[in-house]
Parts: structure tokens; sequence; C-alpha cells
């Protein structure tokens, strides 16, 4: 599914139907499911799709840049150590079509996934998120794709405590998304402070032809008003 | 004066208008630096800073180099001293600050309400009862928009003295409705359908979570209810639209939202009869009241009698 596509053409699955069309100079784009239908008139376009991964903050339209992952089961760190774990994350497909001269512009977004907002923290200083609950694995989760990706977390417990972690937020600025014909994966690490703060970020993978990186839409900011890390200070 | 005189003090003249003209030339290059300063500040710190910021940003930006420039070169330039002009200006200070009270007083609620910042530009706000956007805050008034779309504007020191809401200083809002149910229906089944409406609304938030519970047994209804937090931007729209959907769902789900009635037990057994024939079935009473039996209209008329409702009532 996640690919590049030259118009005309249509892709089914899931009771979604993609379609792209051809009106002389123009392309007709069509997205049908069950609750809604988009249809767009692309104006005097020639170039191709690219049907891949994004951020799993946009829908029902983008208000917050956070994804909340809130763990089935606590996992317990001890102190001063580093443990691997894999959660799963929402997948949101984006639409892009891609220009002549490979630039590229975002023209719709879709999900099978649940979608649910929560507030991290406190109704005056906390940050909404997006919401996900997952088991934390420990080994690699084989998600159905279409769904769901993974996260590959290292857990590094900076502190002299025992410290147990029930969730994980993180911020789309950075957040780097891989994809291929099986998985579709995110590696990233949440380095606790202390009871109340940790860091999370994310890492990068080895692209190979068989392994793509997904187009960010959310890329880091030059300033740091809001930073391409996630900080969480409202409790583990 | 005679002519010589005259003569000797004419090249001051040209002097000093030379000073004025120059520092009108270096007030007019600073207004127009202040201005490319504010455009180039705007440009590259509008996708990075929050509107409420970025104005004051730009404010300090072009009252500041103005102000330097005028210390700098304009105060120089015109020999006028500093600390004279600092004595001179206390002096005015207190003769303008007895004279203008009321602007005085807006210019310092304003460097306050900017100091202390309860309010932003674009908040949703309530000021005394006046309600809206806020466009501006000026030096001496606040801007507001209402949800009609007037322009109104409030003195700082109003705005300062004044209770203020700000309706979306936090990041998540609860509202809240009263459902009733009949006292025939399940209220445990209607608490399940509305909790399902709510786990399927994407901006219902999680956490803080929602409430739905039975709250009063009222004297029409059993009345549930429903608490939900939402992202303080999400939650006029859901609060307008969810009801209906509850209700509507619950119908669906045959649970029906009571409404007021009554239900009269008397004492004694009613004489009730069905008039079905007023020219032979005529109630004492009304063939009393009414001597023109013969009529073939009279049902309604009988109904009609404040003292007959209850003979004449069906059960």
């Amino acid at each position: 599914m996640y690919d590049k596509y030259t118009p005309p053409f249509t892709l089914n699955f899931e009771g979604h139907e993609i379609s792209v069309e051809k009106d002389r100079e123009n392309l007709i784009y069509r997205r049908t499911c069950s609750y809604e239908t988009v249809e767009k008139i692309l104006l005097n376009t020639q170039g191709d799709f690219l049907i891949n991964p994004i951020e799993p903050v946009n829908l029902p339209k983008p208000i917050t840049s956070f994804l909340l992952i809130d763990f089935e089961h606590p996992v317990v760190v001890g102190p001063g150590t580093k443990q691997k774990i894999y959660l799963t994350f929402p997948v949101e497909t984006g639409i892009f079509i891609i220009g002549r001269n490979g630039d590229h512009e975002l023209i719709d977004v879709l999900t099978l996934s649940n979608i649910k907002y929560t507030l991290y923290g406190a109704p005056n200083n906390g940050v909404v998120c997006r919401y996900w609950k997952s088991k934390a694995f420990t080994s690699y989760p084989h998600p159905d794709t279409r769904y769901e990706g993974d996260i590959e977390l290292d857990i590094i417990n900076d502190t002299t405590y025992w410290m147990e972690v029930t969730k994980a937020v993180f911020n789309a600025y950075g957040m780097k998304i891989y994809y291929g014909k099986e998985q579709l994966s995110m590696r990233a690490f949440m380095r606790i402070i202390n009871r109340n703060l940790a860091e999370t970020g994310f890492m990068t993978y080895t692209t190979t032809a068989e392994f793509k990186r997904s187009i960010e839409l959310y890329t880091s900011r030059k300033i740091i008003l809001n930073g391409n890390r996630g900080i969480m200070e409202h409790g583990l | 004066m005679n002519v010589t005189e005259t003569i000797s003090s004419l090249p001051e003249t040209p002097e000093t208008v030379l000073k004025i003209v120059g520092a009108i030339l270096v007030l007019i290059i600073a207004i127009a630096m202040g201005k490319a300063l504010t455009i180039y500040l705007q440009r590259s710190l509008k996708d990075k800073v929050d509107k409420g910021h970025l104005d004051i940003i730009l404010k300090v930006g072009y009252y500041g180099l103005i102000t330097l420039v005028i210390v700098v070169f304009i105060l120089p330039l015109t020999g006028i001293e500093s600390s004279g002009l600092l004595v001179t200006g206390g002096v005015l200070g207190i003769v303008i600050g007895f004279a203008s009270q009321s602007i005085v007083g807006n210019l310092i609620s304003g460097f306050f309400l900017i100091v202390e910042r309860p309010i932003k530009i674009g908040d949703q706000i309530n000021i005394a009862n006046n309600i809206g956007f806020v466009e501006d805050i000026n030096i001496f008034s606040t801007i507001i928009r209402t949800y009609d779309g007037l322009y109104m504007r409030i003195p700082n020191q109003t705005v300062f003295t004044a209770n203020i809401t700000n309706y979306v200083a936090n990041v998540t809002r609860r509202f809240e409705y009263v459902v009733g149910i009949r006292y025939s229906d399940d209220a445990e089944e209607a608490i399940k359908i509305i909790r399902e409406i709510i786990d399927n609304e994407p901006f219902a938030l999680k956490n803080p979570s929602p409430g739905v519970f039975v709250d009063t047994l009222g004297d029409n209804a059993v009345n549930i209810i429903v608490r939900i937090w939402a992202p303080i931007t999400e939650w006029f729209e859901m609060k307008t639209r969810l009801l209906w959907v509850i209700k509507k769902t619950l119908e669906k789900n045959g649970i029906e939202i009571a409404f007021p009635q009554r239900t009269v037990w008397f004492a004694g057994e009613l004489q009730t009869r069905k008039v079905t024939d007023t020219q032979t079935e005529l109630l004492p009473e009304a063939r009393n009241m009414y001597p023109l039996a013969e009529r073939t209209d009279l049902t309604e008329e009988i109904h009609g009698l404040p003292e007959m409702q209850e003979g004449t009532k069906e059960g």
C-alpha cells in the first residue's frame, strides 16, 4: 500500500477507495470510505502520487503535535540501566502529490486506527495529546501495518531509583517513521531524569531500498520555542 | 533694538532651524528604520512565535529603536540636556498627572496588563459582561470584537479593575448535559449508550475521564448527568452537536427523553360518562344552565365549562 503511484490508478483497502483520474490536463483525486468522501481537482498537474505513513497527530484535524502512548501494564526499570521495549502506535496515511522538481504536497490524510485524544498534565498547564493504548512488548510485536506501527523504545534510567513507567509522550516534531513491505517503525528513547520528568526523542534507522523513510510533515524548528524533543514533566 | 543688534542676532536663527530640521530628519529615518525592523521581525518570527508574543516583540522593537535614536542622536543634536529634560519631565509629569489622571491610570493599567498577561490577543474573554475576542491590547485601551462582530474599546483601567474571565486560558474545558429519561426506561442501558457515544468521539478526552451517572430522581424523569472534557478549541462545537446525537441514539434504542406529566388520583370514584348524544344524555347541571337542550352542538360547550370538566372527562 505504501508506495509511489502514477495516475490514473485505483486503490482499494479495508473499505477505503483511493482513485485518481485524468481529466485532460487536470487530475481528479477521490477518496471514499464509510464515513467520508473527499474529492479534489488538481489543476494542470502531471505528477506522481506517494502514499506513505505520516506522524499520527493529524486527524480529525491537527490540534496538537504530541502523541501519548498509554502502557497497558506499567514497566519497571532498574536504577542506572538501559532497557529496550516495543510499543505500537496508530498509523495515519498521507497522500502526497509529487511535482516535477521532486517537491511534494500533502493532499489527504486517512486512518484505519481509532482516534482519541487525552490530556497529559493538568487542565491549566498540561498538553492535549493524541491517545493510544499499547502493550509493552519485550520483542518485536509484528503489528498489522495498516493499523499500527511499532516503536523500538530505549528507556534510560538516569536516576538511582527503580522507576515505574506507565506512559510515553512523544513530540511529532522530530518523529522519523520508516516503512517497508511488512514493517512500519520508529526508534525512540526515553531518558528518565526523575520521578516526574523524562525526555523523549527519536533516532534514525538505516534506510535501504526495502526500508524507506517517510516524508516528515513536522520538521524541526530552527529556534527552540517548541523543540523536537518531548519533555514529560507531568509524570511517567 | 536697533538695526545692528537685529542683524547680529540673525546667524543664530538658521542654525536653530537647521538643528530642528536635522532632528526631524533623524526622527523620520528612525521611524522608517523602526518600520523596517518591525517588518523584518514579523516575517522572520511569524511561524515561530505566537501572535501575542510577536505583537509585544514588535512594539518593543519599534518604540525601543525610536527612543534610542531620540536619546542618542536627537537630544545631543538639538542641544537639549537630558538631565534638564528629566527635571522638566518630572515637573511636567506631576502637572500632567494631576490634569489627566484617567489617561495615566489607563497607561499604567496597560503596562500591568502586558506584564501580568491575564489576556492575550485572540483570547475569548468576558470583561464586565463584555464578551468577545481580544483584538488588540494598546497602551491606553483594549479592543474587543464581540461575538456578534461589534468593535468595542475598553479603557485599560476598566479591564485591570474588572473581573476577567478568560475562556481559553486553560488547554481543556468541561461541559455538561442533563439527560432526563422516563422512569420506565433502563438507566444503566442509557448510561452505556451515552458512554459509547463519548468513546467514539475523538475530542471527548480520555483523561480527564468523562462522567455519566444518575444524578437525581426528578418529578418527571430520571436525570442523568453527562460531563465531558474537551480541548479548548473544540468544546463549543462538541457541546452544540453531541446532545442531539445522544437524544437520537437513545431514542433509536427505545429510551425516550421524558417530559413533564402528572397523574391525578381522586379520593372517590369519579362519575364519568361519555357524552355521545347530547340531546338525550345531557347532565342535569348542563340542562339547568343550558335550557336549549335541543341544541345538537352542545357537547363542546359542556366540555368548555370549568365546573363540568371533571365530570365529563374520560378516564
